[in-house]
């Protein structure tokens, strides 16, 4: 406030007293139309803005019109009520004009299109078993004072029936008088009744699963999870006993062990509620079993329901297609991408696949076999040329350095000349580069072989770093 | 309001404990007068000019002031004529012979009389009107049985001439008071506690589950309670409190020996059952006596000076609600479940049975809409023990959610504010019993037109 002054150039007044004299002295009405005490508030100054004109205020607010508005307690009936049963309630009356027209809340009487029969409609298209027509009837007029709200209807029924019995009998009947009365079956094909069946199998069988579902207390649902960890841990306990082990090839026997363990964990727990592990130790099982026989059966089949093979280890539960392929990678990744490919490219050429078409055990078994050769014989084909390399080179210079697979292992640094004296001959025997490069990579294949186990990835830009793997080991 | 029209409908809810009734489109009723009657031979009337009549309104002819002196003849001659006398003020003052009789019995109506007369009360005098001029919204039990209605419909049409009736179950009604049209009732009122399932707006009857449990037998052990532990309850007129100094009271007996027996005690009830809403508390678990034995106790102090401390039974016997068995701790109470018969249940075995009768369906949904009502559901933390207890036993697969509104006022009216609401709707208009139709179709066609 003391700002606002300085801002407006009011001489400063010290101690509050002085501040109220002031305010009441010039609180005279300054604005007109605003009391003093409000005017007060505002800090008793005139605002740095005005917001409001003041005159305005005074002004008395324009009568929205002239019509002239009452209250009237009207009597009224409604169109929605069948008896002439007259009400009272209050009417806005503008002008002495009374509203017309019907109540305003007659609209929302709507009612549901419920089928009727006749006698003889009955007799000729609705008889049945299990209902008669006392029932049937019953049952109609219960629908039509309930709106088909079924589950009301089934409370209502002095008879105990289910709620689906009700819907069948209801929907058959109506189906059956629409289509009595329809001159051809296409009128009514639109109508909602004969668009949407009602399944009462389905039906009966949700409900009972459904029921089931909420049946169950917590304490129930409590042990049942405590059943359900103690066989997990049980089949976990077991699949370590087996993976100790160690059988390399999967067994049909470990398969029909999982899946008795399977059935056993079944057993165990109360609730039927366990769809998973059955159907998949049912799935598996037929999977293995189809395998065997020879019977063209597509391999690219789901491969999701083989469980996560961890390493060489041989799965429980697997897909053999999806286990060869995994061997057959495996086997791959050792010998390196191009020999792989040259593998395929020979199986290729002999008119084999390269993907197995029919995975039974024995195929993929001679398969690997085969593979196994075909890597065998690429090596010993590199190995040869590379042994004839070196014989021309020999005869070329007696006393070039070849590296062996005996040289022993060489740092980076100390390899250098060593590499350049190697490249150096190998450029100098090979007029044909690309052939040199060859001979390297031969070479570096050539080790391949012997150690199974490492597989050298390099990077292709380093060339170097390759050579110099091939010369360490 | 939007969807409503005024047409001045009076909500009339008849309990066990207390009637309510006022006009529809408030929000509270405007008379709650207790369900009981006071009720006296003719023998013991006085022969003398009696007092004016809105001390008490005759049973069965209204002109019971001009025939003073011949009114011992006439009573003698109408041997069952006894005079009813009905209200708060009328009950609370003591006269010599005066039985207490209620209205209600196991939740139906058993008395027609002093049915008439409670009506009659609430009407003319309570609300003072004209019950020709207003429709009548009429709350009955959810178990209510056809002859019971058309009863009332005859006796509304044919007693009073009103335009128009309609009978609203109560848990319809509750439910509509929350704003759902499907839901589970629990209404713990005074004379028992009934589940029901309402789906759609239609009570599922069968689906009803019942206990003898409610607001009075709560009430009952305590009053037993508090005299198993040598505190005597001494009824209002039975004493006189004159402030000998300031601060100062001296209790004087007053002796009344004609007082009868029922009476006494629907003093002493009165007593007790403001003590039990004063001071009890629903406990978080089920109620042990080693637990709650060093409770700190509450201070209660009684209409005559006296003041009584409320130790462990401020636990126990809410607890009664949730633990049936506890009755036969409290002296006094042992015979009750062999009245009973068969063994009552607990309030969540409760809903847990009437759950499991509704259609699968619709189960989920009830579970998740779970309404307290009453004046017994009023007590503190009833709905975080019932909401937890029922999480214990309910399926997993279900959402369970208890809801009560935060106000005791509308947690005792529900069904009053229910009744209310469905009556001042302008789409409910077009739904009333008309006296037209009763004339042309008869008291049956109620069970049409109110399903």
């Amino acid at each position: 406030m003391a700002d606002a002054k300085d801002i407006l150039g009011l001489p400063k007044v010290v101690g509050s007293g002085s501040e109220k004299r002031r305010s009441t002295k010039d609180g005279q009405k300054k604005p007109d139309g605003v009391s003093r005490e409000v005017y007060a508030l505002t800090g008793g100054l005139p605002p740095i803005m005005p917001a409001l004109d003041p005159s305005n205020l005074k002004k008395k607010k324009p009568v929205d019109s002239v019509k002239k508005v009452a209250w009237k307690w009207n009597q009224f009936t409604s169109s929605a009520r069948s008896d002439s049963l007259q009400l009272r309630h209050w009417v806005r009356v503008v002008d002495n004009v009374e509203p017309i027209g019907d109540y305003a809340f007659a609209k929302y009487n709507k009612a549901v299109d419920v089928v009727r029969y006749t006698d003889e409609e009955y007799s000729k298209y609705l008889t049945d078993t299990t209902w008669n027509k006392e029932e049937t009837d019953q049952l109609f007029d219960l629908c039509e004072q309930f709106d088909l709200r079924f589950i009301i209807i089934a409370d209502r029924m002095p008879t105990t029936r289910t709620v689906e019995e009700l819907k069948e009998r209801y929907y058959s009947a109506a189906k059956a008088v629409l289509l009595s009365r329809a001159g051809l079956p296409e009128d009514v094909a639109d109508h909602t009744l004969m668009k949407d069946i009602y399944n009462v199998q389905y039906e009966t069988e949700r409900k009972k699963a459904l029921g089931i579902l909420l049946s169950q207390s917590r304490q129930q649902e409590r042990e049942d999870a405590e059943v359900l960890a103690e066989a997990k841990r049980i089949q976990e306990v077991r699949l370590s006993a087996k993976i100790a082990e160690e059988a390399e090839l999967p067994s049909n026997k470990s398969a029909a062990e999982t899946t008795v363990n399977n059935e056993m964990v079944d057993k165990s727990p109360r609730t039927p509620l366990r769809p998973t592990s059955p159907a998949q130790a049912a799935h598996a099982g037929p999977s293995t079993v189809a395998a065997a026989p020879a019977a063209p059966v597509p391999s690219v089949t789901a491969v999701g329901t083989s469980p996560a093979i961890s390493g060489p280890r041989p799965p429980r539960v697997y897909l053999r297609s999806a286990y060869h392929a995994q061997m057959v990678q495996s086997s791959a990744t050792q010998a390196g991408v191009r020999t792989s490919k040259r593998v395929d490219q020979l199986l290729e050429d002999y008119g084999c696949r390269a993907k197995v078409k029919n995975p039974t055990k024995t195929v993929c078994e001679e398969h690997i076999e085969l593979r196994k050769e075909l890597l065998t014989l690429i090596q010993l084909q590199k190995q040869l040329t590379w042994k004839e390399n070196e014989v021309s080179v020999l005869r070329e210079n007696p006393y070039a350095d070849i590296p062996t697979p005996s040289t022993p292992k060489r740092s980076h640094r100390g390899n250098d000349h060593e590499r350049v004296l190697t490249r150096a001959t190998a450029v100098g025997a090979d007029t044909d580069s690309f052939s040199g490069e060859r001979v390297n990579k031969r070479e570096h294949k050539r080790k391949a072989p012997a150690r199974f186990s490492e597989a050298p990835a390099s990077p292709p830009h380093q060339k170097r770093a390759r050579k110099m793997k091939a010369s360490d080991s | 309001m939007y969807g409503g029209d005024e047409v001045s409908a009076i909500v009339l809810d008849l309990g066990s404990h207390s009637c309510k009734a006022g006009y529809a489109g408030e929000d509270a009723p405007k008379a709650v007068l207790p369900s009981l009657v006071g009720t006296m031979d003719p023998m013991y009337l006085p022969q003398e000019p009696e007092q004016p009549a809105k001390m008490g309104v005759d049973g069965d002819n209204n002109n019971a002031v001009d025939p003073k002196t011949g009114k011992p003849v006439e009573a003698a001659a109408k041997k069952s004529t006894r005079k009813l006398y009905t209200g708060v003020q009328a009950m609370g003052y003591r006269r010599d012979h005066m039985e207490v009789v209620p209205a209600l019995k196991d939740g139906l109506i058993n008395d027609w009389e002093v049915v008439e007369s409670i009506w009659d009360h609430t009407l003319r005098e309570r609300l003072m009107i004209d019950p020709k001029e207003h429709p009548m919204l009429l709350a009955e039990p959810s178990f209510n049985t056809p002859q019971h209605r058309e009863k009332i419909v005859e006796l509304m049409f044919e007693k009073y001439q009103i335009p128009a009736l309609f009978l609203a179950k109560n848990a319809v009604l509750t439910s509509f008071a929350s704003g759902r049209a499907t839901s589970l009732v629990v209404d713990c009122g005074g004379g028992s506690t009934t589940v029901a399932a309402v789906h759609d707006g239609y009570v599922l009857q069968k689906a009803i589950v019942r206990s003898p449990i409610g607001g009075e037998f709560l009430t009952d052990c305590m009053l037993k309670a508090l005299e198993g532990r040598g505190i005597a309850i001494r009824p209002r007129y039975s004493f006189k409190r004159k402030e000998v100094r300031p601060g100062e009271f001296e209790l004087t007996n007053v002796d009344f020996p004609n007082t009868t027996e029922s009476y006494r005690r629907y003093i002493q009830r009165a007593i007790a059952a403001d003590v039990k809403e004063s001071v009890c508390r629903v406990p978080d678990g089920l109620f042990e006596e080693s637990s709650y034995a060093n409770i700190p106790t509450t201070p209660y102090e009684l209409p005559d000076g006296q003041t009584i401390e409320v130790g462990a039974d401020r636990f126990k016997i809410p607890d009664l609600m949730f633990n049936p068995a506890l009755v036969q701790t409290i002296p006094g109470m042992e015979k009750f479940t062999t009245e009973a018969g068969a063994s009552v249940k607990g309030l969540p075995q409760m809903v847990i049975e009437s759950i499991n009768k509704c259609d699968v369906d619709i189960r989920r949904e009830l579970f998740s809409s779970i309404l307290l009502a009453g004046g017994t559901a009023a007590m503190q933390q009833m709905k975080e023990r019932l909401e937890k207890d029922l999480i214990e036993e309910a399926p997993q697969a279900a959402r369970v959610k208890v809801l009560a509104s935060g106000n005791a006022i509308e947690r005792r009216f529900s069904v009053w504010i229910g009744g209310s609401i469905l009556a001042s709707l302008g789409s409910f208009q077009q739904m009333w019993l008309s006296k037209s139709e009763f004339e042309e179709h008869g008291a049956s066609y109620v069970h049409r037109k109110c399903p």
